[in-house]
């Protein structure tokens, strides 16, 4: 029997006084859907805490596209904080939606928001406690179906033993068409199996148990992904992708949450994908094409949303809002029409150009707090690498307008590790930073100078699936530890701030991201051993992961710092962006070479292959500068 | 620049249900969205970040539920009452919806600086155990322990890393302790608020249950929702928040 849908948030509400931020737990805000008497259940969830999942605008999207659908209901749920957690298991109480505070293993269908490698421990952490078996092969006929989605699905294979599906590419179609699916097939009496291999059929959904992995010929350690004998299911799964993004509803907030939260504020998605090509980047290829809304829309979205939600802020997102073309013309009709409101716009980042600080001072009125700007490497070679198309030049004049436009922070984003990187790339950040400093210092007048503050932010650079630097190692611990001090001893005046991303969570991020289906049992291993949460520095503990693969016999850091053969079948080709593996070859030699390659938006095609493979393109409403 | 004429609306609203599990500046959030959603013509504050005109009354505890919280939001048009409290309710969850409104002086005091006493009522469910026995507790059992804890005048306990003080002589008027219906307990409390404190009834709930489990001294530690030993829940409202005339009569705050 499954598990009955009603309400037990009796059940949930004494442990309210026991925790802190009890109002993650209690539903009820502004706009949430209510279809008590539907047919057909889905809930999603968001693989963390209540405050970073609400924001999200994928759920978002899903959440009123499925609410949208007849006689389909959508809730929503997502990971307890530890505190709670560890309450409800003491208390007996299962994992429950927000909405109708049931059971989430009562719903036919459980989606998961699949953001980033570290949450991988955070998806068990959710099954474990909504009493769902953690592998598909152990679910039965009265276990929900358990699917993925989101931005980091292009290499499945670590996490395929948990899910039932996956939903490559965008899913704002693909996720009703799957739920119909399901509920014809149910309703027709369908097993799990008959259930699963229907699902496989829908384009772009991944069924792992339909598929298996050989080593056979050239491959990694990881082997690849094959059809089953007799499975009757593409060789490649190819993302779906929504053509006329501009006929879709911009507004996908429908939710006001009460708990305060980093982005609280409405979003309105002004355009999808980004073509500049930074060759690190996996959502450059992952987000093609390029579809851009009309500014009509956009300001219709915005005053829309706004009456609906009585947020005071806007936020035009997207990978590039900057690049949008009709960008100024959209920020000023949004200045006048919010003038005397109190309402703000933002704008997530900043063109390294001075167009790029025009745009921000649109949007900044009298308060100017820091601006942020990407070079991602320090040295032009390795910009010309990573086909960062920014020059010395580009950065300087961006700066100089920042600081004559009234702003005294600035905040530069790089990478370490990145392909071809060496000691006088890391020293080349430093001298950049110090660049700034000297023009702020030339530029704001004397009395202001205390206030000039620029901070370098650096990550380590992660090969991802499905970009020019999929083949390449990830950079050792060790060394990058080393390059950090190096970095940090280069730098001379006490005015620029040095923050490090740490080396331990990125060398999981990096085993994650390059490894196959053999490393799902050290994601159940590392979750036994405690871990949760491990997107939260301080939950994460490189111990949990090491005495997981111990136990394994896995060598963390190797499975990182292995470089892969040109001619390697790679673990998560059975899926696919639509990119040509040609073009993704044709990139690699072009970094090597130090050559970069055009923005399509704004040249022609360069051939990437997603267009055609997709049926799909670029839909620009006006000319980009 | 010439004063802008404002117009200063004044609104009750109820904190219940689930959402009295809201925390202070999450009810001021969403009270300042629910008037953007009216769609209200609210005032905006002058200068560098601008934002709504709008006061609230003193912070209501997380769990706390209330008949009778306010605030105050500056207009720019004079919106006719029972309009802008139809348009407030349509734009309000139910469980924090507006109850009544009128306008006010532009000039009168703050609300927090205005009201000065609150009311609250707490019903208290003693524990059961295994067989379901309630412990034996009766209202004169539970009269004479707050009188015991009254009659000490102060109550020490620590909040976060901060040792602090309830001091009863000063915030509590008076109390009264009835029997409810299966076992349960009433407790009406009339306290008073200043610039140095008001009284927080969870801190006083503890001290009582320390005295009635005899360990009078035991250290209190402020958790927000207590865990008392001899209760196993209890709810607090807040039922009445109002001033005090010079001649000790009530002022309602629709009426400073």
């Amino acid at each position: 029997m499954r598990c009955e849908y009603r309400d037990r948030f009796s059940e949930l509400e004494p442990l309210l006084a026991r925790v802190e931020k009890p109002s993650r737990y209690i539903d009820h805000e502004w706009g949430t859907a209510s279809k008590p008497e539907a047919a057909y259940r889905a809930c999603l969830i968001y693989p963390d805490v209540y405050e970073v999942g609400l924001p999200n605008q994928g759920i978002a999207i899903l959440y009123a596209a499925l609410n949208r659908a007849e006689g389909i209901a959508c809730e929503r749920s997502y990971v307890p904080w530890v505190d709670m957690a560890d309450e409800m298991r003491a208390a007996g109480v299962p994992l429950l939606s927000l909405e109708g505070a049931a059971p989430v293993a009562s719903f036919d269908v459980v989606g998961f928001h699949i953001p980033h490698e570290m949450a991988a421990t955070n998806y068990l952490e959710a099954l474990d406690l909504a009493g769902i078996p953690l592998l598909a092969a152990d679910r039965g006929e009265d276990d929900p179906l358990v699917i993925g989605g989101g931005p980091s699905v292009y290499n499945p294979e670590p996490l395929a033993p948990l899910f039932d599906a996956f939903l490559i590419g965008e899913g704002e179609e693909s996720l009703v068409e799957v739920c119909r699916e399901h509920e014809r097939l149910r309703d027709a009496g369908a097993t799990r199996a008959e259930i699963l291999a229907g699902l496989a059929r829908v384009p772009g959904t991944y069924v792992p148990a339909l598929y298996e992995v050989s080593h056979e010929g050239a491959c990694t350690r990881h082997g690849y992904t094959v059809p089953r004998a007799g499975a009757n299911v593409p060789e490649v799964v190819y993302k779906r992708v929504v053509r006329d993004f501009g006929a879709t509803d911009p507004v996908s907030q429908s939710i006001v949450p009460f708990t305060e939260l980093v982005h609280d504020r409405l979003s309105i998605e002004v355009l999808r994908g980004c073509a500049r090509g930074c060759r690190f980047c996996q959502a450059g290829i992952t987000y093609r094409p390029v579809r851009e809304r009309t500014p009509d829309q956009i300001v219709a979205a915005v005053s829309r949303g706004l009456a609906h939600t009585g947020y005071d802020e806007v936020s035009l997102t997207s990978l590039s809002t900057t690049d949008h073309s009709c960008c100024s013309q959209i920020l000023s009709r949004l200045n006048r029409g919010l003038e005397g409101t109190g309402v703000s716009v933002s704008i997530p980042s900043q063109r390294l150009d001075a167009f790029g600080v025009d745009m921000a001072l649109e949007v900044a009125g009298e308060k100017k707090g820091g601006l942020t700007f990407a070079p991602e490497a320090g040295s032009q070679r390795l910009r010309d690498i990573i086909n960062k198309n920014v020059t010395e030049d580009d950065l300087e004049r961006a700066c100089r307008a920042a600081f004559e436009a009234g702003w005294r922070r600035v905040k530069l984003y790089f990478m370490m590790g990145l392909p071809g990187e060496r000691d006088e790339d890391i020293v080349a950040i430093a001298e950049l930073a110090e660049r700034v400093l000297s023009i702020a210092r030339e530029v704001v007048p004397k009395g202001q100078r205390g206030g000039i503050q620029v901070s370098v932010s650096v990550s380590v650079f992660i090969p991802k699936a499905h970009t020019p630097f999929q083949w390449c190692a990830q950079l050792d611990d060790a060394e990058v530890k080393r390059r950090q001090r190096l970095l940090i001893d280069s730098v001379h005046d006490r005015a620029i701030r040095v923050h490090c991303h740490d080396a331990e969570t990125s060398l999981i991020e990096a085993v994650l991201s390059r490894g196959g289906r053999d490393l799902a049992p050290l994601i159940l291993g590392a979750w036994r051993h405690g871990a949760r949460f491990d997107a939260w520095s301080d939950q994460f503990s490189l111990a949990r992961w090491e005495e997981a693969a111990a136990e394994l016999g896995l060598d963390l850091r190797a499975i990182a710092e292995e470089e892969f053969p040109l001619d390697a079948r790679l673990p998560w080709e059975h899926v696919s962006p639509g990119v040509s593996r040609g073009f993704l070859l044709r990139e690699w030699r072009r970094a090597l070479a130090g050559k970069t390659t055009d923005d399509c938006t704004r040249s022609s095609c360069t051939g990437c292959g997603i267009c055609p493979t997709l049926g799909a393109e670029n839909v620009l409403v006006g000319d980009r500068s | 620049m010439t004063e802008q004429l404002l117009f200063r609306l004044r609104v009750r609203y109820v904190k219940q249900g689930r959402l009295r599990y809201l925390g202070h500046l999450e009810v001021l959030h969403t009270i300042e969205r629910v008037v953007r959603r009216a769609g209200l013509p609210y005032a905006v504050t002058q200068g560098f970040s601008p934002h709504m005109r709008a006061g609230f009354s003193a912070a209501l505890p997380v769990g706390t539920a209330s008949s009778c919280e306010w605030f105050d939001v500056f207009l720019t048009e004079l919106v006719p009452v029972t309009e802008a409290l139809e348009r407030l309710r349509a734009a309000a969850p139910a469980d924090l919806a507006p109850q009544e409104a009128g306008y006010v002086d532009v000039r009168a005091d703050a609300l927090t600086a205005f009201i000065t006493c609150a009311e609250y009522r707490v019903a208290l469910f003693p524990r059961r155990d295994a067989a379901g026995e309630a412990a034996a507790l009766d209202a004169p059992r539970l009269e004479a322990a707050l009188a015991a804890v009254v009659a000490r005048g102060q109550i020490p306990y620590q909040r976060g890393k901060k040792q602090k003080v309830l001091d009863l002589t000063r915030t509590l008027d008076a109390y009264t302790v009835r029997a409810l219906a299966d076992g349960a307990f009433a407790l009406d409390l009339s306290t008073r608020m200043d610039n140095e404190g008001a009284l927080r009834p969870e801190i006083l709930l503890a001290a009582l249950d320390a005295e009635l489990h005899g360990a009078p001294d035991d250290p209190i530690v402020s958790t927000g929702i207590q865990n008392l030993s001899l209760f196993d829940h209890y709810d607090v409202t807040r039922t009445a928040q109002y001033a005090m005339s010079d001649d000790g009569a009530p002022v309602y705050p629709l009426h400073p």
